[in-house]
């Protein structure tokens, strides 16, 4: 009895509400679709265009306002994917890599920093996109094409060589790899994600002012973290793939 | 606590419904999120990579060419330094040959006209030695005359008109 009268209570309270798994459905033909993940999508998608166009609006020799916040952050992508890939190799993977960082970052900090629970929908509520699991899961799948376009690309069939790289015992744990990497990359990301909102969400629920604040101060951290994460992977896993095990033995003799 | 019980509750309740709903609901999303990115990707490759990257790697390029330069002419500016460092040691040393050779022509003209002077000098006395002498000389011979007058007188004086005679 005591718990049900303590469910009314909360109940009661407008903001304080706790919403796992419920899903705003949108149709499209016969496909079922989270339209509060590609409703947040679509901003932060929005905020980024805007963000480049304003950079790039007018660019100056010497770099001032947002031209040196985004080139800061173009440098910062390409250090990464430099150190990841190789200085030969790297260049046309950082829209790639940068995109990753950028779209997970920007989704990952809305979450924490847009009060999206102000806005109401029919069911299911708005938070980050990187906090449903399809996003995750579709840009860890967009990683695993992307570093065997790389090997293909690079090696052609020669890029199956890898698998027995260094030695042919190697070749179970590697196919198994293949499968690991993806599944790794999305539940990290998602579970992060997920994990920081739900804390804050129970946090808020108990205390709502103040207590909270610590937590998510964290939560950008992770967030932040969990992007740089993804992106270093992303990267590395391309490197990984067009690293030449051959050549480094021939060029030196 | 109970709270978060109910929490749990709620998210294992809606998991376990099935079929709707739920954490792990993969649906269409998944496949239109993958091109969504994709075009994320085209679209800021258009608007931020490519401008962006362009406008630092240009500026790269400038740098480096011009610090090239910079380094060229400060390279060329310490030679030039350099140089005339060397020319105004050389200038120096010159100037200072020059004010030597001048103190030792100075000295040694000076030396000669007081040599010149002194032999001068000497020649004037040596004149007037040698006119001293000569006045002397006729004085000497002056009174000579006058002795041998006066004696004579004495001597008529002395002898009268006999010794004439």
């Amino acid at each position: 009895m005591e718990m049900l009268n303590a469910l009314n209570v909360f109940h009661s309270l407008p903001l304080a509400e706790l919403e796992v798994g419920k899903q705003f459905y949108w149709r499209l033909g016969n496909l079922e679709l989270h339209g509060q993940v590609f409703l947040t999508s679509w901003f932060v998608i929005a905020l980024l265009v805007l963000a480049s166009v304003l950079a790039t609006r007018n660019i100056q020799m010497v770099p001032a306002g947002f031209q040196n916040l985004m080139e800061y952050a173009l440098e910062f992508i390409r250090d990464l994917a430099k150190t990841q890939i190789g200085e030969k190799e790297y260049r046309p993977w950082v829209p790639f890599i940068g995109t990753l960082f950028l779209f997970i970052f920007v989704c990952n900090w809305s979450g924490a920093l847009v009060p999206w629970k102000l806005f109401h929908l029919p069911e299911g509520e708005l938070a980050a996109p990187t906090s449903d699991i399809n996003t995750t899961i579709a840009l860890a799948l967009l990683t695993s094409l992307a570093y065997f376009y790389a090997g293909f690309s690079k090696k052609g069939l020669g890029y199956f060589g890898n698998y027995v790289q260094p030695v042919a015992f190697m070749l179970p744990f590697k196919i198994i790899e293949d499968f690991t990497k993806p599944l790794s990359l999305s539940f990290r990301l998602f579970g992060n994600i997920l994990a920081d909102e739900l804390v804050v969400g129970v946090l808020v629920l108990l205390v709502p002012l103040f207590i909270p604040l610590p937590v998510m101060a964290l939560g950008l951290f992770t967030s932040a973290i969990q992007a740089l994460i993804f992106a270093t992977l992303a990267a590395s896993y391309i490197g990984e793939a067009m690293e030449d095990h051959h050549g480094e033995g021939h060029e030196e003799h | 606590m109970t709270m978060m019980h109910w929490t749990i509750l709620m998210a294992a309740e809606a998991a376990a419904e099935g079929g709707k709903g739920g954490l792990f609901d993969i649906d269409a999303t998944l496949p239109l999120m993958a091109i969504q990115f994709l075009i994320l990707v085209a679209v800021l490759n258009a608007l931020f990579y490519k401008p962006l990257g362009k406008a630092i790697d240009d500026r790269s390029t400038f740098i480096r060419t011009n610090q090239a330069e910079a380094q060229e002419r400060l390279a060329k500016a310490e030679a030039l330094a350099k140089q005339y460092e060397q020319e105004l040691a050389e200038t120096r040393r010159q100037s200072q040959a020059v004010i030597a050779a001048a103190e030792a022509d100075a000295q040694k003209i000076a030396a000669q006209k007081v040599a010149e002077a002194q032999q001068e000098a000497q020649a004037q006395r040596e004149q007037a030695q040698r006119e001293i002498d000569q006045q002397k000389q006729e004085a000497l011979q002056a009174l000579e005359q006058q002795v041998d007058a006066l004696s004579r007188q004495i001597l008529d004086k002395l002898l009268g008109a006999q010794s004439i005679g």
